[in-house]
C-alpha cells in the first residue's frame, strides 16, 4: 500500500514531464496536454517527445524518443496510438520514468485485450505505475498538474479545495469537473483511471484516504476490480474521511437465470449496495447528488441526531421543507419553553413562534439573526436548515452575510435553501464561497441533512 | 458457475451443524414408511429431483396429510408425476401447524464473483419476487450488521415483532452468514422459513454447490 501511495505522487507532483505524442498540430491530444500544462503556469522541466523529430514544440525543445531525454523523467504522458503504445512503454522503462499515464484509448474498451496485456506486461517488468489506458490522467490544482485533453476553453478549471474526484469514466469524469467548477467547493485531486491496467479503485482509494489535502472522495464506478480488497479499504478510509460513490450500471441485476429465489433477488447490483452500506460509503444516485453531497461533506461538522430546525422567510417553501425533512427520516425538533419565550420578545407578533419557523416575507438580516441566536444554542435542534427566499421584500446581500457569519461560528450544521434566478445565483455565490452549502430546493438539502447524518452515524457506530 | 442441487438431507446436516433447525424429515421408500413417519400427525410429501427445481411450480408438493388414505393417494399422485423427473427422491416432513400470525421468511446466501459469500433475509414465501422486501450484506456479518438488516426491511416490524425474535432472527443470520463463509456454496435458500410460536421452522432448504 505505501509503495503505490507514493507511486501516484510522482504523477500528482512530478517536477519533471514527458509527453509523448506532443505536437505542434492544434488537433492532436498531446498538443493539448502540452499547452494546458504551458497555461497552468506549471514550474517543473517539461519534455515534449515525438517520433517525428521536430525542433521544438510550442516552443519547447523536443525530443525523438524518451531514451534521448538525459535527465530524471517522473511522470511520462503517453498520447500516441495503441499499438505502438507497447513500445514506448518499454523505452519509458529503459529511461527510468518514474510513472506513466496513458490517455491512448484503443485497448480493452475496444477489445483489443492482448495488446493491453501486453502493456501491463512491460510496465510491470520495469516495476512502473501506469495510470490507465483509455483516461484522462490527472489534475491537481496545487501542483498545477493537468495531463486532461480537454482544451482550455471548452472546460471550467476548478479552484483549489478539499474535494477529490475519482471516475472510471473519462466523460463523467470531465463533466463533474466542469460542474465542480461553477460550485463554492475546490479540488484536491482529479483521477481518471480509464482501464485500470494497473493503479485500480483500490489503490485509488488508498492514494486519497491519506491524502492530507482531500477532505471528501467522490467516485464514479461502473465496477471494481479487487471486491474484497476495496471494501475493505472503504471501511478503513470511511472512518477518515466521507466516501460518496455512484455507481453505473444500476440495472442489469436478474440478466442471467437464477436457480434461487436469493439469487434472483440479490443481484450483482444488489451487491454493491450492500458492500456500500457495510462500509460507510455514501451513495449518489445522479451527478447533481454528487455536488450536493460533496458540498455538504467538505464544509459541515457531523450531524449527530436527526432533529433539523427550519427557518424560513417563506410559509410554502417551509411546509414543503418539513415533508422533505420526513421524506428522509429527518424530523422537526420541539421547541424549549425558554425558546419559545426568547423567539416570541424577538419575532413581530405576525411571527407564529413554532417550527417551522415563518418569519414572513418582510423578514430582514436582523430577524434571520434574532432567530439563529435562539437555535444555535438549543440542545434539541442537531442542525439548521435556513430557507432565504431573495424574492421577499425583506432579503438582501445582508441577510446572506448573516447567514455566512452564522454558518461559519456555529458548531452544529447549516444548510440554505435559495430557490431562485440570477439575484439569488448571486447571493448563493456569496455564500457558497464562504463555506456555507445551498441547495435550490428543500428536497435537495433534506437529502445532503440525511447522508450527513447517515455518515455521522456510521462512524459513531462503528 | 455450475450448480448442482445438494442432496436434501446433507443440506439438512449441514445446517444443523450451524444450528440452523429445519423441520423433521425423512426420505421413504414407500406408502409404509410414509406412514410411520406420521404416526398419526400431518406431513407433507414432497418429490426432489434436479430436473424440477421448483417443486411447487411442477406439482411436486402434497400438503397436509393425515389419515392412511390421505397418504396412500397423495403418493400415488407423486409417483405418478414424477415419472418424468427420474432420478427422484421423496421426502417426508413434519408439517407446521397452520396459525393465522404465522410469518413467512425467506433466509438465503449467494457467492458474489466480486464479492464472495452474501446474506439475504426478506419476507418470504411465494411473493418475495413480488414484494422483493429484503436486505443483503456481504459475509461474514456481525450483529449489529443482522439487526440492521432487520431494521431495513419494510416487515421488519412484523417478522421479529419482539426482542425475543429478533434474538432468534439474528442468530441465524449470523449462522447462515458463518456457513457461507466456511462453505463453497453458491446459492443457498431457507424459504420458506415460518417462524411460529415464539420459535421457527425452516420447511424448505435449497443448496446449490
Amino acid at each position: 500500500m505505501d509503495n503505490k501511495y507514493k507511486n501516484f505522487n510522482y504523477m500528482m507532483n512530478p517536477k519533471s514531464v514527458a509527453i509523448i505524442g506532443a505536437s505542434n498540430n492544434p488537433d492532436k491530444v498531446g498538443h493539448v496536454i502540452l499547452q494546458n500544462y504551458i497555461d497552468a503556469g506549471y514550474a517543473g522541466k517539461l519534455y515534449p517527445v515525438n517520433i517525428k523529430d521536430e525542433v521544438s514544440i510550442l516552443n519547447i525543445k523536443a525530443y525523438k524518443s524518451v531514451v534521448d531525454i538525459k535527465n530524471n523523467i517522473d511522470l511520462a504522458v503517453i498520447a500516441v496510438p495503441a499499438e505502438i503504445v507497447p513500445n514506448v512503454v518499454d523505452e519509458c522503462g529503459k529511461s527510468k520514468v518514474k510513472s506513466i499515464i496513458i490517455v491512448s484509448g484503443g485497448f480493452a474498451e475496444i477489445g483489443a485485450v492482448e495488446l493491453q496485456d501486453n502493456v501491463g506486461a512491460i510496465a510491470k517488468k520495469y516495476n512502473i505505475p501506469v495510470l490507465g489506458p483509455n483516461c484522462l490522467g490527472v489534475m491537481d490544482p496545487r501542483t498545477r498538474v493537468d495531463t486532461l485533453f480537454l482544451p482550455a476553453f471548452k472546460i471550467d478549471k476548478p479552484k483549489i479545495g478539499g474535494v477529490s474526484f475519482a471516475s472510471q469514466s473519462g466523460a463523467v469524469g470531465s463533466s463533474v469537473l466542469d460542474m465542480i467548477s461553477g460550485e463554492g467547493f475546490g479540488l484536491s485531486k482529479f483521477i481518471s483511471y480509464g482501464n485500470a491496467i494497473d493503479l485500480d479503485e483500490v489503490d485509488i482509494l488508498n492514494y486519497l484516504g491519506n491524502d492530507k489535502d482531500t477532505k471528501v472522495i467522490v467516485f464514479y464506478i461502473e465496477g471494481v476490480k479487487r471486491g474484497r480488497a476495496f471494501m475493505e479499504s472503504a471501511k478503513r478510509v470511511s472512518m477518515k474521511k466521507p466516501i460518496v460513490v455512484a455507481k453505473g450500471g444500476r440495472t442489469n441485476a436478474g440478466s442471467k437465470a437464477a436457480h434461487s429465489h436469493t439469487a434472483s433477488l440479490a443481484g450483482s447490483y444488489e451487491a454493491y449496495k450492500a458492500v456500500f452500506k457495510q462500509s460507510g460509503i455514501i451513495q449518489a444516485n445522479s451527478l447533481g447528488e454528487i455536488l450536493n453531497f460533496s458540498k455538504i461533506f467538505d464544509t459541515q461538522p457531523p450531524l449527530y441526531g436527526n432533529k433539523i430546525a427550519i427557518i424560513t422567510n417563506g410559509g410554502g417553501t417551509g411546509v414543503m421543507a418539513t415533508d422533505a425533512l420526513y421524506d428522509n427520516k429527518l424530523e422537526l425538533p420541539e421547541l424549549s419553553d425558554s425558546a419559545i419565550n426568547k423567539l416570541k420578545k424577538v419575532m413581530p407578533p405576525i411571527v407564529n413562534v413554532r417550527l417551522p419557523l415563518d418569519m414572513a416575507g418582510d423578514a430582514d438580516d436582523k430577524r434571520f439573526s434574532a432567530a439563529l441566536d435562539v437555535m444555535m444554542n438549543e440542545d434539541n435542534i442537531d442542525a439548521i436548515m435556513v430557507i432565504a427566499l431573495f424574492q421577499t421584500p425583506g432579503a438582501d446581500s445582508r441577510v446572506a452575510a448573516t447567514l455566512i457569519h452564522y454558518g461559519t461560528m456555529m458548531k452544529k450544521p447549516l444548510v440554505v435553501v435559495s430557490p431562485g434566478g440570477s439575484y439569488t445565483q448571486a447571493h448563493k455565490n456569496m455564500m457558497e464561497s464562504s463555506g456555507i452549502p445551498v441547495y435550490s430546493s428543500p428536497e435537495d438539502a433534506a437529502r445532503a441533512l440525511a447522508v450527513l447524518h447517515k455518515y455521522t452515524e456510521f462512524k459513531v457506530n462503528k | 458457475m455450475e450448480n448442482k442441487l445438494m442432496d436434501y438431507m446433507k443440506a439438512k446436516e449441514l445446517l444443523s451443524h450451524y444450528n440452523v433447525k429445519s423441520v423433521d424429515s425423512t426420505y421413504i421408500n414407500n406408502v409404509d414408511e410414509a406412514i410411520n413417519f406420521s404416526n398419526g400427525n400431518p406431513i407433507v410429501l414432497k418429490v426432489l429431483t434436479q430436473k424440477a427445481l421448483h417443486k411447487t411450480k411442477s406439482g411436486l408438493v402434497e400438503l397436509n396429510l393425515i389419515s392412511d388414505k390421505e397418504i396412500k393417494s397423495a403418493y400415488d399422485r407423486l409417483i405418478k408425476k414424477s415419472m418424468q423427473y427420474k432420478p427422484y427422491k421423496i421426502l417426508a416432513q413434519h408439517m407446521v401447524d397452520y396459525k393465522s400470525d404465522n410469518i413467512e421468511i425467506i433466509i438465503g446466501g449467494r457467492k458474489d464473483l466480486q464479492f464472495g459469500p452474501l446474506v439475504l433475509i426478506g419476507l418470504g414465501g411465494i411473493y418475495v419476487e413480488t414484494f422483493r422486501d429484503f436486505a443483503l450484506r456481504i459475509c461474514p456479518i456481525n450483529k449489529q450488521e443482522a439487526l440492521g438488516m432487520i431494521d431495513e426491511l419494510k416487515s421488519g416490524s412484523v417478522i421479529a415483532k419482539n426482542k425475543h425474535e429478533k434474538e432468534m432472527i439474528v442468530n441465524i443470520l449470523m449462522n447462515v452468514s458463518k456457513l457461507m463463509t466456511e462453505h463453497n456454496i453458491n446459492e443457498l435458500d431457507l424459504n420458506p422459513l415460518i417462524l411460529h410460536d415464539n420459535t421457527y421452522s425452516a420447511v424448505d432448504l435449497r443448496v446449490l454447490i
